[in-house]
């Protein structure tokens, strides 16, 4: 039995959702992804109670040290240990069954491990004080500890969680699917739904990877630096680069606006994916592939660089050129949106759709991923930029984001559990949870927005000033039915029913 | 109109403008090929060629239509329109976790101000807000910089004008706050 499985089997209350299913000879691509979606969901539970968290601390006046310690674990749990695990687990679930490869080996333990230590340190130098928002602001985490307000230790511990997390993300994960795309023998037993690279319920995948590795290294060298400072293996002085914190942030957005751009590569080809296997005609076509592949190529190119929107109010120190430039890319995006629309829909009004939770759940998910980009490419112009930069838009934007794609992946996770686990979700329960989810996800997303364009601050612990007690108290409310939503969605994986017919030969049907 | 347009509530409407059709058109879509009539439509994929082109046409035009409009509210761009010939006002802060030095707070309501700012020591902001609760504009700050930020920016209205900082900076973060007093123009 994989350790993987063991693990699984003895954590309570989760362990029973993701039980693996040992009876098909599937557990070698099932293991490990069920240990990652397991762990995933256990501090989607931890994020989304910091979250309800956040604005209740300002409705009850309960201290801005409350509010910007929740602030911190919050963004930090649902980005990195929730939605990119969720999306870890089930993106190599999907991977495995489609090039017949086993998802086992160093790389996918080292995968779960450094993401959940890393995670779990971090929430430690957390709690220990440090509170520098899910992305660091560096250099505030050396400034707060130079001021008193927390410890050396404490950034030190954290940078430790991070650099772990970073580690899974940026090396394990994509060395990882490289491995199962490139390397080793197909094995004819675990091929599930065979797919080659030029299709683009693959080809996002090897995109995805290659942009997290590339837009990764120089991250890993100035957080490697930096790392081995703190431990004072290297004399401050040769890390002084490092610490330069434009050098920092420059190298952090980088990476950090091309993880999100690579999660969304990921999802858009598992929707890709997916979408066929629901179509009312059995068809199993999309619209165009051409078109598919040419949308997840545009995304990718114009993403890349699109990430110097991050910086344009830094104006002279971020030239114009570049500014205009980032501009220009982030709307480039929104070419890529505008084709991946065309074919989602040609898709289904030529072929009909066969409405299961799954696929609706992926479709609102997208529909909330277009309202995100259409928020994201607005905020990407300069004019714009100039007066929501800052604001909670941009708390919209991220959140939305991270929404957006767990929704996507939650959808896809519908159409693997029965092959992970042999058991069946409810589709009454699955519907009830994607109402839920729709209008709670909405809702909030919208919410956020109105709340930037009237001026509201993010990662701000007083939200009384002009009125933005009001946004406070609707992002409450959505927040709850969110949570409402996700209660139904643990409560269908908990009722889940045994399949009678072996799922294996399901699987491969 | 387009004065609106390039404010906080003119980008939620842009990007309601974006979204809602879309929503409006998925909805129908998917409902209609879903419940009402789930069988294969006729059309083959060539006769979805020109509506392929139009909508990708439509979405190119509306991309570039938005960011041309907008390059005169672009504050380095509005700038050399906006003094005029006219001398500006230089008004220098510095921004130290939690507060701001600022060189004259009191300004001249026409007249071109340049805000030139740096930070002294992690991540600030400097957003300027209306007295109606509207962010004018804001600066993000770097400790280290050759460079101060900079911006230009003509205030039409007499009044007070919070200044906030909206890079979080720490446990603080929102009391970092001054105020801009701007009067009628001699």
């Amino acid at each position: 039995m994989s350790i993987a499985t063991t693990i699984v089997k003895s954590t309570p209350i989760f362990g029973k959702m993701f039980a693996v299913d040992k009876s098909t000879g599937l557990e070698e691509i099932n293991a490990w992804p069920a240990l990652m979606i397991m762990s995933s969901f256990v501090w989607l539970v931890v994020a989304g109670l910091l979250g309800l968290v956040m604005p209740a601390t300002q409705i009850f006046d309960l201290g801005s040290d409350h509010f910007y310690t929740t602030l911190t674990l919050h963004g930090a749990a649902l980005t990195f240990p929730f939605s990119f695990q969720l999306m870890m687990g089930v993106g190599l679930h999907r991977s495995g069954g489609c090039v017949g490869k086993p998802v086992t080996g160093l790389f996918a333990a080292l995968s779960w491990l450094t993401m959940n230590l890393g995670a779990a340190i971090l929430t430690v130098a957390v709690l220990m004080g440090l509170k520098v928002s899910v992305v660091v602001m560096f250099p505030l985490p050396l400034v707060g500890a130079q001021m008193g307000v927390w410890s050396m230790e404490s950034v030190i511990v954290g940078f430790t969680g991070i650099y772990l997390v970073l580690a899974c993300m940026i090396l394990c994960y994509p060395l990882l699917v490289f491995k199962m795309l490139f390397f080793g023998k197909k094995r004819a037993e675990l091929v599930l739904s065979e797919r080659s690279l030029n299709e683009p319920g693959m080809l996002g995948m090897l995109l995805a990877a290659a942009t997290l590795l590339l837009t990764g290294l120089p991250l890993v060298v100035v957080g490697t630096t930096l790392l081995l400072a703190l431990y004072k293996i290297l004399p401050m002085s040769l890390a002084a680069w490092a610490a330069d914190p434009v050098v920092f942030q420059y190298t952090f957005y980088l990476f950090a606006h091309n993880l999100m751009e690579a999660m969304a590569l990921m999802v858009a080809s598992a929707m890709y994916a997916t979408l066929p296997l629901y179509l009312a005609d059995g068809s199993r076509k999309l619209y165009s592939e051409k078109l598919a592949n040419l949308a997840l190529w545009v995304l990718l190119v114009t993403s890349v660089t699109s990430g110097l929107h991050h910086f344009i109010t830094f104006y002279p120190n971020q030239p114009a050129a570049l500014s205009y430039w980032g501009n220009i890319m982030s709307w480039g995006t929104g070419m890529g949106a505008a084709i991946s629309i065309f074919t989602i829909l040609a898709t289904i009004w030529q072929h009909g759709l066969k409405p299961e939770p799954g696929i609706v759940a992926v479709l609102v998910g997208w529909a909330l991923y277009i309202l995100d980009g259409a928020s994201a490419i607005v905020t990407s112009n300069i004019a714009w930029t100039y007066q929501l930069h800052g604001t909670m838009w941009q708390s919209g934007h991220f959140m939305t984001v991270v929404l957006s794609m767990s929704l996507m992946w939650m959808g896809v996770l519908y159409h693997h559990y029965p092959v992970i686990t042999g058991r069946k979700l409810d589709a009454g329960l699955g519907s009830l949870y994607i109402k839920l989810m729709t209008v709670g996800s909405f809702g909030a997303a919208i919410v956020m927005l109105a709340g930037g364009a009237a001026g509201m601050p993010r990662r701000f612990a007083d939200w009384h000033p002009e009125g933005w007690m009001l946004y406070g108290n609707l992002i409450l409310a959505f927040g709850l039915i969110i949570g409402a939503s996700f209660a139904v969605y643990f409560y269908n994986l908990m009722k889940s029913r045994e399949i009678s017919a072996p799922m294996g030969e399901l699987a491969r049907a | 109109m387009l004065d609106y347009v390039y404010t906080g509530w003119g980008a939620f409407w842009a990007t309601m403008f974006m979204f809602i059709p879309f929503a409006l058109m998925a909805y129908w879509v998917i409902r209609r090929k879903s419940l009402v009539d789930t069988g294969p439509t006729r059309l083959q994929p060539s006769e979805f060629a020109p509506i392929e082109g139009i909508w990708l046409t439509f979405a190119f035009i509306f991309f570039v239509v938005a960011n041309l409009a907008s390059l005169k509210f672009i504050p380095w761009a509005a700038a050399s329109g906006a003094t005029g010939g006219e001398a500006e006002v230089q008004v220098d802060f510095t921004a130290k976790s939690w507060a701001y030095d600022i060189s004259n707070r009191q300004i001249e309501a026409g007249k071109p101000v340049r805000f030139s700012g740096r930070s002294s020591d992690t991540q600030h902001g400097f957003a300027v807000y209306h007295p109606d609760g509207r962010v004018l504009f804001t600066m993000l700050m770097m400790p280290g910089t050759t460079k101060p930020t900079s911006v230009v920016y003509t205030f039409k209205e007499p009044g007070k004008y919070a200044v906030r900082c909206l890079e979080y900076c720490g446990i603080a973060h929102h009391r970092m706050q001054d105020e801009l007093t701007v009067v009628k123009s001699n």
